[in-house]
């Protein structure tokens, strides 16, 4: 190693840079590790409050216990998931991996004390040196610049986390509700079943009705049951799949379910400026961004530190026998005799157009994925309100005709237990039509803020 | 009923606004009177030509004619109609002048007969004289005797009534839409000397059927057998005006049945014999007692009997489904089918449900709301609770000391003391039974009971 004169711009660069590490140096994560942000960030968007770090276990545990003591509602069920669901938590600790990680940036590596002993007989040289890390001290502005968008980004991911945790929730609240709702339709309908069946029985045996006949509304019932016990399940299941987002366990699996999904909005929502304000909002775009600011400002350093290979300076003194020490310091700067450092910054240029392309493309995505889901949002409104103010009516208004064909010994008491199946059948479709409206609107909201799902990867 | 008065000022109505819209019209056509309801019109002695005594339309009325040169003209309007089949029940029918059936025709034995007939229907149509002697142009057969009547036609049929006798009206030109919509009337050709076949009270009623689903207004025109509105003149019990007789009366009845299926038609009380058939007057020597007549489709009978007997009595179709109103044929029996239990599982899913038929059909008097435009099935209130009844159902009101032309209704027979069924309030002794009834005359093989048995072929389904 040879010390050599560093050219005048270098030392400039290294005053410049230890210039700003002393501003870099105070810019870190908050105390709470960036949790406020997430919380902010993913209450815009969910449009309620949704607070993260419980400030003690005992005021959350209260919180819960609140919570669940009224039927849950689908704003209550997200409170519940994001104070409980462990999934959420082990994901918010990836945030302060990240918070640490800035902090590391925003630290220059402890300097190193090198001391060696070479014996040769009488002669003997002692080689001390002091080593720090000077191009840290170089760079670190730089670096704590990329940590702190990288911070930024895991702020990013974190809430994406919370927002794609509250859809699943609510989702799987609805989905819950209707398959209670659904359930308890399945139990009327055996009901309808059980009486022809009962009633076909009863005429079999005093003679009235052939063996074929009764055999049928026998199986009629039969049929019932099945759907009955399907049913059963399907609201057992749905309602564990809800239980595992709200992370209940142990003591505290209980929670009631209102009878009714919410009733339909008075009117849908109209899409003013859907597009626009998904890509200002939506995490996975602002990720994209983010990463592409990244890139640029990594392309910037690559540019100016392209002859730089080792980043490594060192204060450093030799003494030798009988010779005076020797003091300096030494910097290793690669000569570009055979690199120019062209392909690194080519490379650094393409990655940081592949992270422009990449934004280009969530934002294409984006658009689309918000017009498909109004889509979807739309019809489902419309067809759970058709349900509810044509087909549901008009059911209820066969049933009455049929009910005075009844009177009228026009018709059979099974047809009118037949059609009050066909009526209940149609009550079942239209919870099932709400129930996809509810559905739609989750992922609107979805397609309008979240949206990070499928882009998790891309983004880091 | 209307009286005489009222009925000509009705008619003469029709006549201004008839003169208003065309007096060249009005100068060559006679008037086409209408009738607005369903009464009963009993006509008035006939103001000119020769004499007859006229008949009485059951809930129908004659139509008046107009005499042009010593021919009787007379002018019928087919056309759209609403009939109003019983008090709560209207229909969209097709009929004549305002009504379905047409009024009834009356002549004289040897009258020449002019009748202009309008087709205000839809499609076209033509009048068959069913039972007439005629010249064959005048037979009404659309496509072989004459052609179609387009709408908005008038055609004119005219001939000379030779035989007297009972006599129907139809269409021929798509028959069985235009006499499933209604389109049919009554014609008396009376005999030229009144005094012959003379009798006090002549009723005159046509058979016909419709199916109306409940809840509808216009009959399914394909229908064939499964009918469910069984109507006199168009009209069902409680509808169906009573037959008035004055005790002593001689009373005839002529039944035309232009349904799809034949009616026995039963009069309780007394016996009459058949006095005419579509042929003619049945030759004295060959008449029997009967006390129903079966009326076969397509066939007129005159009845004949002595009102001997006062009092309230049923005249009407033997065909029990024939005196009920609509009605549920694929409603199974629940007689003796304990409910209990069931009746309330079915309550929690139709609230509104009660229980029905387990005892049998009859409604005890329930007051159930029905589909609209739709009779009960049985229904009619009597002096002693519900009659029970629908369809081609009516009663022969014979009291003594009417008055020669009353028809109005004289109320609920007083059965005189002594005359009517009483509640035996006694004891009641256990009747000897015989504890082997007809045991000796075919005693049963085998088992007693009968035991379903399925027995399989063992070599398929060969050998028979
Ligand atoms: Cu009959």
């Amino acid at each position: 190693m040879k010390a050599i004169d560093m050219n005048a711009a270098r030392m400039r660069c290294v005053a410049a840079a230890l210039g700003a590490l002393a501003l870099a140096g105070c810019a870190g994560p908050a105390p709470d590790g960036g949790l406020g942000e997430v919380s902010t960030l993913a209450a815009q968007r969910i449009g309620q409050p949704v607070k993260l770090d419980a400030s003690s276990r005992e005021a959350a545990e209260e919180q819960v216990a609140q919570l669940l003591a009224q039927p849950l509602t689908a704003d209550s069920a997200v409170q519940l998931a994001l104070m409980n669901n462990p999934g959420l938590k082990a994901s918010l600790g990836e945030l302060g991996v990240a918070g640490s990680e800035l902090v590391q940036a925003g630290r220059l590596r402890n300097p190193s004390i090198g001391f060696g002993r070479i014996g040769n007989g009488a002669d003997k040289e002692i080689d001390r040196s002091v080593i720090f890390d000077l191009a840290g001290l170089l760079t670190m502005p730089v670096r704590v610049n990329i940590e702190q968008r990288r911070f930024e980004q895991a702020k990013l991911n974190a809430a994406a986390q919370v927002l794609r945790l509250a859809s699943e929730t609510r989702q799987a609240y609805f989905v819950a509700v209707a398959a209670a709702q659904s359930a308890a339709f399945a139990d009327q309908v055996r009901g309808a079943a059980e009486a022809s069946s009962e009633l076909a029985e009863r005429m079999s045996r005093t003679g009235n009705w052939s063996k074929l006949d009764q055999a049928r509304e026998r199986a009629f019932f039969d049929d019932a049951l099945t759907q009955q016990a399907r049913a059963r399940h399907e609201a057992v299941a749905s309602r564990e799949q809800l239980a595992r987002l709200l992370g209940l366990w142990g003591d505290r699996p209980a929670f009631t379910l209102p009878d009714r999904l919410p009733e339909l909005p008075a009117a849908p929502l109209e899409p003013q400026n859907a597009e626009g304000s998904a890509l200002a909002q939506r995490l996975d775009v602002l990720a994209a961004r983010r990463d592409a600011e990244a890139s640029a400002a990594s392309l910037g350093l690559t540019r100016t530190t392209r002859f730089i290979n080792v980043f490594e300076a060192g204060y450093a003194n030799k003494s030798a026998s009988g010779e005076p020490r020797a003091n300096g310091y030494e910097v290793t700067l690669e000569l570009p005799l055979f690199d120019w450092g062209g392909a690194r910054v080519a490379r650094a240029e393409a990655l940081y157009m592949q992270s422009v392309h990449r934004t280009a493309d969530v934002a294409v995505r984006a658009r689309s994925e918000v017009r498909e889901a109004y889509s979807a949002y739309r019809t489902n409104y419309d067809i759970a309100r058709h349900y509810r103010d044509q087909v549901v009516p008009l059911r209820k208004q066969i049933s009455d005709e049929v009910l005075l064909r009844y009177n009228g010994m026009l018709a059979s008491v099974f047809e009118l237990l037949a059609d009050a199946r066909d009526q209940l059948n149609a009550v079942n479709a239209a919870i099932e039509a709400q129930r996809d409206f509810w559905l739609a609107e989750a992922r609107l909201q979805d397609a309008m803020h979240g949206g990070a799902n499928k882009e998790q990867g891309a983004a880091q | 009923m209307i009286s005489r008065r009222d009925f000509f000022k009705g008619a003469g109505a029709v006549a201004v606004s008839a003169a208003a819209v065309s007096r060249a019209g009005a100068a060559t056509l006679p008037e086409a009177a209408s009738a607005a309801d369903a009464n009963t019109q009993v006509p008035p002695p006939p103001p000119n030509g020769r004499h007859f005594n006229p008949v009485v339309t059951l809930n129908g009325w004659s139509l008046p004619w107009r005499m042009n040169n010593g021919v009787k003209e007379f002018h019928l309007v087919a056309e759209p109609v609403v009939r109003e089949l019983a008090p709560g029940m209207k229909a969209n029918l097709w009929g004549y002048n305002g009504q379905s059936p047409g009024p009834t025709i009356e002549v004289v034995e040897g009258d020449r007969v002019r009748i202009f007939v309008t087709n205000r229907l839809p499609e076209i149509t033509s009048i068959h004289w069913h039972g007439q002697r005629l010249p064959n142009g005048m037979d009404g057969v659309t496509g072989i005797t004459q052609p179609a009547i387009a709408p908005g036609k008038t055609f004119v049929y005219e001939f000379v009534a030779r035989r007297p006798g009972t006599f129907m009206y139809h269409p021929h030109a798509d028959e069985m839409t235009q006499m499933a919509m209604g389109m049919m009337g009554f014609w008396v050709t009376h005999p030229k000397d009144p005094s012959q076949h003379a009798v006090d009270r002549d009723f005159v009623f046509l058979l016909n059927a419709y199916d109306i689903e409940p809840g509808s207004y216009t009959p399914k025109v394909n229908t064939m057998l499964d009918f469910n509105l069984w109507t006199f003149n168009s009209r069902v019990f409680p509808g169906i005006d009573p037959l008035v007789i004055r005790q002593g009366d001689k009373v005839r009845i002529r039944v035309g049945n232009l349904t799809m299926t034949n009616h026995p038609i039963h009069m309780h009380g007394h016996e009459f014999v058949v006095t005419g058939t579509d042929g003619g007057w049945t030759p004295p020597g060959s008449r029997w007692p009967e006390v129903t007549t079966d009326v076969a489709v397509g066939q007129m009978r005159a009845i004949e009997f002595t009102a001997t007997d006062p009092g309230d009595w049923a005249l009407h179709c033997h065909k029990s489904h024939h005196t009920m109103n609509a009605m549920g044929h694929d409603v199974p029996t629940l007689i003796g089918v304990d409910h209990r239990g069931v009746a309330e599982k079915i309550n929690r899913i139709v609230p509104d449900y009660m229980v029905m038929g387990e005892k049998g059909g009859s409604m005890g008097g329930m007051q159930m709301p029905l589909p609209e435009n739709t009779l009960p099935m049985m229904t009619g209130e009597g002096p002693f609770g519900n009659v029970e009844m629908g369809g081609m159902f009516t009663v022969m009101k014979v009291r003594p000391g009417l008055k020669r032309g009353d028809y109005r209704d004289p109320g609920w027979y007083r059965h005189p003391a002594g005359t009517l069924a009483y509640e035996w309030t006694g004891a009641l002794p256990e009747p000897a039974r015989s504890g082997s009834a007809g045991g000796h005359l075919m005693p049963a093989r085998g088992q007693g009971n009968v035991e379903l048995k399925v027995r399989k072929p063992t070599k398929g389904h060969h050998g028979h």
